[in-house]
């Protein structure tokens, strides 16, 4: 060596360890990310070995992969795929130089050639490695004035290296604990968070987003258990394209996977779907996790799917994530570690969701009681407090409710011409609706007690004719104003006192029982009995079974006991009915007293006869007695 | 909607604003820095990121984050979050991130605090 190389020499190892004192403030100023400070420590290796190119390439051991962190001059290199026991020949080398390989690598050089070196033409490789853990390659091309290294200048490279490796191995240990420090506050966090959600749909889409971002997944769903169908229908789903563009899913037809069908047991492992994977996680009440070979309908392939369980531990329905990202955008599998993290997220999500879903219950069962209320109150006022008397007659009613608001009604109404119209019927169904087509029939019946013929009092007017018409009027209004399921049995009876003609006519409703003053029984309406009021359109009801009106002339001591089915199917503890026979034997034996005294005896022995059975059907009693 | 991914870019002469708009993985994540790197190689020292329209961040977007504030940094630049939710204050509080960087309810007070 002459003077002046010796002094360059001694230069360049000045000015080599300023720039090492400066690596090691790089890596000691808080700058833990790699990915930012990779480019400082390439700028320090390549100044101090004057090399105008480089780069320095990152492993992903999960994948087995390399991706480039930094590169003189600036270049894009896809991830670069590297065998196991490719890794495994580069822990063994300290210094490689790409014109004479070792054999074992000679492959994944000629292999990725073009793409490593490209425009960078590098010529030599330092692996980057701490103990027996490799980290990546530091990868350098031309040296200034020079082909090769001399020994103090590979000396220094491998101190260098050793730092990028430290450098790196601490980037992975901080971004690992920040990982871990960002997935235990979310775990913590969202707890109480998704827990103060009281809307069931709210608490299913935060239980989707929190387990999508605790597990960096790409997709994530919520499906519950149908309790009653055996299914499991999907609540929610991130990305949201599993639900319609309005953000509501189909509610007629919910994505749903049936748990009946599914044979959990009998599929082979690589015939497996996900909905076998989700019929297995409510069947063993494990978290599972797969990856499958085509997309699944969350969208991802790989999936992990959790149990969600209520307080008392039985199995409400499965969260599901799928597609684990990393950086750089690769998808990765769950590992035992999210399996527990997923674990411990679904034990909170369904005690928010079954919180979720009691407040729900509790809400719709507050507005249930509070519609009830309401409609009893509309319906007790369209029963009659008081009966009008009628000349020559005894007339009384009793109406009872019992259990859910029913639709009964009576009425007794004095029309203008001195004539009367005697009303009883029975609404299907309960609650408001019940109620308002009872309101909508009433005032039916009394438009057209005042407007049409049948008030009329005149021997002109065929009342049976006018009474199907009547009939044929109120099917049509209770048709359009209700549904197939709404309907009204009805049984109209009009009375001329001056006459003592009883004109009847019945829509589908029980047949009222008279007895004759010498003790004989007639079933009023049971040959001529016509549908119910609003079943069917007014077009079909005569291709069913038509109108028909009837009439009977009335003697003193004749008993009419009008009832809806809340009598004669009353139950007792036996669970027998009430039923005709019973009415008709008390009936038989009261024929003396007058109409409220018949009223209240049939009324006792019905109570008489439940004794202590719940009755579900409210009682109503309607009696006219000619005196 | 959360699965509609993008940032805009509003540039003044001595600060820029990105706004990302759903879930902050890897992917809108890369695109951010991607997005923040070119500014920085601009000459912009002054960054505002609001997240008004991203109720979702995973790890991997913290750590972006993170690598947004050490590039900065490098710089003696300042970076400030604007439109957080609480919960993501709270884990930004709880992450460090902000101890080296601002933590603002809106874009015009994250701005006026450069």
């Amino acid at each position: 060596m002459n003077l002046s190389s010796a002094e360059e020499t001694i230069q360049r190892l000045i000015f080599s360890l300023s720039e090492l004192e400066q690596l090691g403030q790089t890596l000691i100023s808080g700058h833990s990310n790699f990915n930012v400070s990779s480019k400082t420590y390439l700028r320090i290796t390549l100044g101090t070995l004057q090399a105008t190119r480089g780069a320095i390439f990152c492993f992903h051991p999960t994948d087995n992969y390399l991706t480039i962190a930094a590169s003189t001059p600036e270049v894009e290199i896809p991830p670069i795929e590297i065998e196991p026991d490719e890794v495994a020949s580069l822990l063994e080398c300290t210094l490689i130089e790409l014109d004479t390989p070792p054999k074992d690598l000679q492959n994944f050089i000629n292999r990725n050639s073009e793409r490593l070196n490209g425009s960078a033409a590098h010529r030599l490789w330092v692996p980057l490695k701490i103990h027996e853990e490799f980290l990546g390659i530091l990868s350098l091309g031309k040296f200034l004035g020079r082909t090769t290294l001399e020994d103090w200048e590979q000396e220094l490279l491998t101190i260098l290296a050793h730092q990028i490796s430290i450098a790196i191995a601490y980037s992975r240990i901080v971004e690992g604990i920040q990982s871990e420090k960002f997935r235990l506050f979310m775990l913590a966090e969202s707890a109480p968070q998704i827990c103060q959600l009281l809307q069931p749909e709210d608490a299913a889409e935060q239980v989707v987003h929190q387990a999508v971002a605790l597990l960096d997944a790409n997709v994530g769903g919520l499906m519950l258990i149908h309790p009653e169908q055996q299914n499991l229908e999907l609540r929610y789903a991130f990305p949201e394209t599993l639900i319609s563009e309005n953000g509501d899913q189909d509610e007629k037809n919910p994505i749903s996977i049936s748990l009946k069908d599914v044979e959990t047991d009998t599929t082979e492992a690589n015939e497996k779907t996900e909905f076998d994977m989700l019929a297995g996680v409510v069947k063993e009440g494990m978290t599972d996790r797969c990856a499958f070979k085509t997309e699944t309908f969350f969208g991802g392939k790989n999936l992990m799917a959790g149990p969600i369980q209520g307080r008392d531990g039985d199995i409400l329905g499965v969260l599901v994530v799928g597609d684990k990202e990393e950086r750089g955008g690769r998808i990765a599998e769950f590992t035992d570690e999210d399996e527990i993290l997923l674990d411990s997220f679904a034990k909170q999500a369904g005690v928010a969701i079954e919180n979720a879903h009691l407040h729900q219950e509790a809400l719709e069962a507050r507005e249930l009681q509070a519609e009830m209320e309401e409609a009893r109150k509309i319906q007790e006022n369209l029963i009659p407090e008081t009966l009008p008397e009628i000349p020559g007659y005894e007339v009384a009613g009793h109406y009872e409710p019992r259990g859910p608001v029913g639709g009964d009604y009576y009425d007794c109404i004095e029309l203008s011409t001195g004539g009367w119209g005697l009303a009883i019927a029975d609404v299907s169904g309960k609650g408001m609706q019940a109620a308002l087509l009872m309101a909508t029939l009433r005032a039916g019946l009394l438009s057209e007690l005042t407007s049409s013929k049948v008030r009329e009092e005149s021997d002109s007017i065929d009342m049976k004719n006018e009474l199907v018409e009547m009939a044929m009027t109120l099917n049509s209004l209770l048709y359009v104003s209700g549904t197939e399921e709404k309907y009204a049995t009805f049984f109209y009876s009009h009375l001329n006192p001056e006459t003592d003609t009883l004109t009847t006519l019945n829509g589908g409703h029980n047949p009222p029982l008279i007895v004759k003053n010498d003790g004989n029984i007639v079933w009023m309406g049971q040959d001529v009995g016509g549908l119910p009021l609003g079943m069917f359109p007014n077009d079909m009801v005569p291709l069913i079974a038509k109108y028909e009106a009837e009439q009977i002339k009335l003697e003193s001591g004749d008993l009419i006991i009008f009832y809806t089915d809340g009598v004669t199917e009353t139950v007792n503890t036996e669970d027998e009915f009430y039923d005709e026979e019973r009415l008709e034997e008390v009936a038989k034996t009261s024929t003396d007293s007058d109409a409220s005294h018949i009223c209240n005896l049939i009324y006792q022995a019905v109570m008489d006869f439940q004794g202590d059975a719940d009755q579900f059907d409210d009682l109503t009693l309607l009696v006219l007695r000619k005196k | 909607m959360l699965n509609k991914f993008d940032i805009q870019i509003r540039a003044e002469q001595e600060y820029a604003v990105l706004e990302t708009a759903g879930y902050l993985n890897d992917s809108l994540g890369e695109q951010l820095s991607k997005k923040a790197q070119e500014l920085i190689e601009k000459g912009y020292t002054q960054l505002v990121i609001n997240l008004d329209k991203t109720a979702l961040i995973n790890s991997i977007g913290i750590s972006i984050l993170i690598e947004i504030i050490e590039a900065l940094d490098e710089r003696n630049g300042t970076l400030n979050f604007c439109g957080l939710s609480a919960t993501q204050e709270r884990t930004f509080r709880m992450m460090a991130i902000a101890k080296y960087a601002g933590i603002f309810p809106d874009e015009k007070t994250a701005i006026a605090n450069f």
